[in-house]
């Protein structure tokens, strides 16, 4: 197995796949606080979409601008097929670890 | 409030700090998406506090441009410190002992080569300027606190006599600190220059491979 994504870029991954044609910056950011449930600053998205982006686990190309942004152009994001092994790969990891215990938990009995 | 929120612009100067710290790759698109941010998000849910949160990310990424920097002047000094602490030498005036030529070239060549890499990268002067300016600041502040720490865990007379020896606590809790504000001013200008001058010959690193 390759590099195993930390939890942070499965969200970013993850939020790419499921935007499909719609995944840009502001997107990406706004799905992965809805999953994580908290706030994620702005530039945590960017350097982690640079960052898979530099792992050839994503590709890009700049779409077209909206006034909103001031006619800036938006950067749309693709999964490629290593981003796809990558998150198999971490979803399967997770599964290993989890294998034989029934979820969710219950209370650990204390030893004395 | 939609409408008025959809034209609200964030501080001008934030704004410029930005784009001038963005590779050309990223320009667009990265101060498009906060644009976008203040003005449907923000704006709306902040109000006056909106410029507050601009700043804030603008400072986010400069700061995450500069820390990788920052860490190694830190480790640097703090390393010399530990070295006058553990490994005392004896120091003549006027002469250069070799740790601290060093030392003191490690500092200018991490400088030179943060501000040429941030220059090259943004195709901006002032972008890698800014970036060992940071890089100054947040290696002033590690360095500082790496050596209190230090000076938590050796504190015995002979460790205060070698440091009395080699400029004294004061120097290292401050007056190197500071001094490097003027050596990454002056180290990260010429850094940026060099910088400056790749991006004019080689382009800029990492161009759009793709448009619409």
């Amino acid at each position: 197995m390759a590099d195993v994504l930390g939890s942070f870029e499965q969200a970013v991954l993850i939020a790419v796949m499921r935007l499909e044609a719609d995944a840009y910056g502001r997107a990406i950011l706004n799905d992965v606080q809805a999953r994580l449930d908290r706030d994620i600053v702005p530039g945590a998205v960017h350097a982690t979409l640079d960052r898979l982006e530099r792992k050839r686990l994503l590709s890009s190309k700049l779409g077209s601008g909206t006034p909103v942004r001031a006619g800036r152009a938006r950067r749309y994001y693709r999964l490629l097929p290593a981003g796809v092994r990558a998150l198999n790969d971490a979803r399967s990891a997770v599964d290993n670890i989890w294998r034989g215990l029934k979820w969710p938990l219950i209370k650990a009995r204390s030893i004395v | 409030m939609r409408s008025q929120s959809s034209t609200a612009v964030p501080p001008r100067w934030a704004e410029s700090l930005l784009r001038i710290l963005l590779s050309s790759k990223d320009r667009d698109s990265v101060s498009g998406d906060l644009l976008e941010e203040y003005r449907e998000s923000i704006v709306p849910s902040l109000g006056g506090g909106a410029d507050r949160w601009y700043v804030r990310q603008v400072f986010g990424y400069v700061v995450r441009a500069a820390w990788m920097w920052g860490a190694l002047v830190a480790a640097i000094l703090v390393t010399r410190d530990l070295l006058d602490m553990l490994l005392p030498i004896h120091y003549t005036p006027g002469v250069a002992a070799p740790r601290s030529t060093i030392m003191s070239w490690g500092l200018i060549a991490t400088f030179v080569c943060g501000a040429a890499w941030h220059a090259w990268r943004t195709g901006h002067l002032r972008s890698g300027l800014l970036v060992a300016m940071t890089t100054a600041a947040i290696g002033g502040v590690l360095a500082s606190a790496g050596t209190v720490v230090c000076l938590a865990i050796w504190h015995d007379p002979a460790t205060m006599r070698a440091i009395q020896d080699s400029g004294g606590l004061d120097e290292a809790l401050w007056g190197v600190p500071l001094l490097l504000i003027p050596i990454g001013f002056i180290a990260g200008a010429q850094g940026a220059l060099v910088g400056k001058l790749a991006a004019i010959v080689y382009g800029c690193s990492r161009p759009n491979t793709k448009s619409a």
